[in-house]
């Protein structure tokens, strides 16, 4: 606690706190509450404690004497007679570790190039799906029109079992036996990032257009998503979407909600 | 394709969603879960005629029967609730069955142990199945592995199995389950996709079972008759798992072809190409364009490659139990393709080579725009080397699969050989393609897209119908340059001039104010 009361040991302490907080809270906490959550980027960690420092460097310089006295340690190990092995420590040590860092920053890496991929792009106003002008702006899965929709359900499971399953698998997790074949790994349905944040009119998008309908920033190259309104008709689309949502217990996003939907 | 859904089978699945949790007090606890998650393959009367069932081989188990491959108990025995409830949980590697032990909870897998039993009478009238006792672990080490190798021979394993172990025997072109569907013999150097596990314990419980509805029979009786001892069918079990690596391979994004200090390695079997690592790239039937293939042969295909600053090589090993066109694997391909025929369409015909391509984009792509992985697109077309056992290697040009040309044999060389259920193949070609816009160039330093499929003729492999994979990486390295040493030792001599000047600064400030403060101090 004596250590904590000094503004270069509180300074130490917040910058770690808030480490473990981004880097590992973030991540943890939350499932603890029955709450979802992601890891944090390592660039969006870093900006986070790039900011918690610059908020530390004001809180240390309040007023000067705080500002004194955060210094201090510093000024005495660089001044101290009896700091003199520590100085010297240091002052290989950081040296070494500065060129260790250039080091790694420099040496020849086989790495893939990083690709930035939008796994949800923004979806085209409208589409032309066989032959046919589809505006996907307010549009809503029709077969939800009627009330009932079990057969509906029954349908889009065969159309699923049929045509999905290999890659995204039976939990509608990502995982199925096709799915080590691919990078990117299929989507996984049962993760809240994907069709539960989306209207059935853009998971009718991505399903009728497939990897090569989208846009560049979705990275169509690597794709594997077929192209299914070769495959499937329009209602064998609609009707696997409800089965999605249904089996994976989910709702989806509705227009009503958000006139935006969709568009992130 | 709703034929082949019973009319039952779908009121029931609708009764089932419709019907409030309070109706169902009287309903099986197993069969929610079981109508929701399982149906689908297996069928909701658990006959194995699922919407999936045709699109996926091996099919799903036909719980009617009560057969059950993967099991403790003896051979034809029916499986005890914990055999049951481990498939369940861990799924069977090598086929569509996932596991659920992170889906569903334990009361739900539980209950479909019990429902699974109630689709087969057998479970009534016959007894508590008991596992077998399989003793302690025996054998093992290099000796343990040499007698397995000699158990191998005697006990005739290689007659399916193959001499090296990759699903290549002789009977293997013939071999059908139960329900006369295709089954392949193991490929005993793939661990990893073996249905009831690769360790040693696993093939050894494989071994003392068998596996029920299949071609593979249980060597218990090798015991009882005196054939083998326990120890012997262990280290049996010790030498199959040598078969495979150490480690399951993981697909690693790049590919690296390191720059060799000799002259480059030429035919594949040269002992050169041991020196260089090699990268499992993992492949799965092509379903993404009509026709789709759901039975592929080659399940993935071993890379290596090299260059010397001049020319690329790459050698390519895969497994596929023939070498096609191969007429006694004729009733095996038209078995497959009849399988297969319901859905995607009339097969591709007899007499198919084996083949492999390695696709590359025509220009190395400025910014990260890639050609599509599967033959490009029309703004970025690939290019591709092409190899067939019967004409060799050409190069290829393309917009797409449907619009390719071939560019004739090229300058990329090639050198097969087919050994005992292995393709091993090298292609080389020099880094430099001149002015030719539709052939890629090499450069080194940086990482090249490449993309493999692969076809087995045999097995009725041929255009869409066959292996793919989506992009990878290939790396050519270059010398390290001297300024990767050179820059840190810059760096980490210039931060101790800068911390000496600090410091030095630092103590003369405090020095001159020390001088400063006890003047007047002492002046008291």
């Amino acid at each position: 606690m004596r250590y904590l009361k000094h503004p270069l040991g509180a300074a130490v302490a917040i910058m770690v706190g808030s480490y473990l907080l981004i880097d590992f809270g973030i991540v943890y906490i939350p499932p603890l509450l029955g709450m979802d959550s992601a890891p944090v980027p390592n660039s969006v960690v870093l900006q986070y404690l790039a900011t918690v420092f610059a908020g530390v460097l004001i809180l240390a310089s309040w007023n000067d004497e705080r500002w004194a006295e955060f210094k201090r340690p510093f000024q005495e190990t660089m001044v101290l007679p009896e700091r003199r092995t520590l100085r010297s420590i240091l002052m290989v040590a950081l040296p070494l570790l500065i060129g260790l860092f250039v080091f790694l920053q420099v040496r020849p890496t086989v790495a893939a190039p990083s690709t930035l991929r939008s796994i949800h792009p923004a979806p085209p106003s409208q589409i032309d799906f066989r032959g046919r002008t589809m505006v996907l702006a307010g549009l809503n899965n029709p077969l939800r029109a009627d009330g009932s929709i079990s057969e509906d359900y029954e349908e889009g499971k065969r159309v699923y079992y049929q045509n999905c399953l290999p890659c995204h698998g039976d939990a509608l997790a990502g995982d199925g036996h096709y799915a080590r074949g691919f990078n990117p790994a299929p989507l996984s349905f049962d993760d809240v990032g994907t069709i539960a944040q989306l209207t059935e009119s853009f998971v009718f998008w991505r399903v009728a257009k497939g990897g090569p309908g989208l846009p560049v920033e979705g990275t169509p190259w690597h794709s594997a998503m077929p192209v299914w309104e070769d495959f499937l008709t329009e209602d064998e689309i609609w009707s696997v979407i409800v089965f999605m949502y249904e089996q994976a217990g989910h709702s989806p996003r509705t227009w009503e909600e958000d006139e935006e939907g969709g568009e992130h | 394709m709703r034929a082949f859904v019973s009319s039952a089978g779908l009121v029931a699945a609708a009764i089932a969603l419709a019907a409030p949790l309070a109706a169902q007090d009287a309903e099986h606890p197993g069969k929610a879960p079981y109508d929701k998650w399982c149906s689908g393959c297996h069928g909701v009367e658990g006959d194995g005629q699922g919407y999936g069932t045709e699109y996926m081989l091996p099919r799903p188990r036909d719980f009617t029967q009560a057969l059950y491959q993967i099991r403790t108990t003896e051979s034809g025995g029916l499986p005890t609730d914990a055999d049951i409830l481990a498939v369940i949980d861990d799924g069977m590697p090598g086929t569509a069955m996932p596991g659920w032990r992170e889906r569903l909870t334990r009361d739900e897998r539980d209950a479909l142990v019990d429902y699974l039993k109630t689709f087969s009478r057998f479970f009534e009238t016959e007894g508590t199945p008991q596992a077998l006792d399989l003793g302690r672990p025996l054998g093992g080490g290099a000796d343990g592995i040499a007698a397995g190798r000699e158990v191998f021979e005697r006990v005739e394993c290689w007659k399916c199995h193959g001499d090296a172990g990759r699903g290549d025997g002789t009977s293997a072109p013939d071999m059908t389950d139960d329900n006369d569907d295709p089954i392949r013999p193991a490929d005993l150097s793939e661990p990893w996709m073996f249905n009831g596990g690769g360790t040693v314990e696993d093939i050894y419980r494989r071994l003392r079972t068998g596996l029920d509805g299949t071609p593979m029979p249980s060597s218990s009786d090798l015991i009882t008759s005196g054939v083998a001892s326990e120890e012997e069918l262990w280290n049996l079990a010790h030498y199959v798992r040598s078969l495979g690596p150490e480690t399951f391979p993981e697909p690693a994004e790049v590919i690296r072809a390191d720059l060799a200090e000799g002259a480059l390695p030429d035919s594949p079997g040269d002992a050169e190409w041991a020196g260089y690592e090699r990268f499992w790239v993992p492949l799965v039937g092509q379903i993404l364009v009509a026709p789709r293939w759901f039975a592929p042969s080659v399940d993935g295909v071993w890379v290596q490659a090299a260059h010397d600053g001049r020319e690329l090589a790459l050698r390519l090993s895969w497994h596929d139990p023939s070498q096609s066109p191969d007429s006694i694997w004729d009733a095996w391909r038209q078995l497959v393709e009849a399988s297969m025929r319901p859905v995607e369409g009339e097969p591709a015909g007899p007499d198919l080579p084996d083949a492999l391509s390695v696709q590359f984009p025509a220009v190395m792509p400025d910014g990260r725009e890639l050609p599509f992985f599967l033959g490009g697109d029309s703004r970025r077309p690939a290019y591709t080397w092409l190899w067939n056992a019967a004409d060799g290697v050409s190069e290829a040009f393309g917009r797409g699969l449907a619009d390719t040309e071939s560019l004739g044999a090229g300058d990329v060389s090639a050198q097969a050989e087919f050994d005992d259920g292995e393709w091993r193949l090298v292609m080389r070609r020099t880094l430099d393609a001149g002015d030719d816009d539709r052939r890629l160039s090499f450069v080194t330093g940086e990482a090249i897209p490449v993309a493999f499929r692969v076809w087995d003729g045999n097995n009725g492999e041929a255009g869409t119908r066959g292996s793919i994979s989506s992009w990878y990486y290939v790396h050519l390295t270059e010398p390290t340059p001297a300024s990767t040493y050179a820059y840190p030792v810059i760096a980490a001599v210039l931060s101790a001039l800068l911390g000496l000047l600090i410091v030095r600064r630092a103590q003369s400030a405090s020095a001159t104010s020390e001088d400063a403060h006890p003047a007047p101090a002492g002046a008291v």
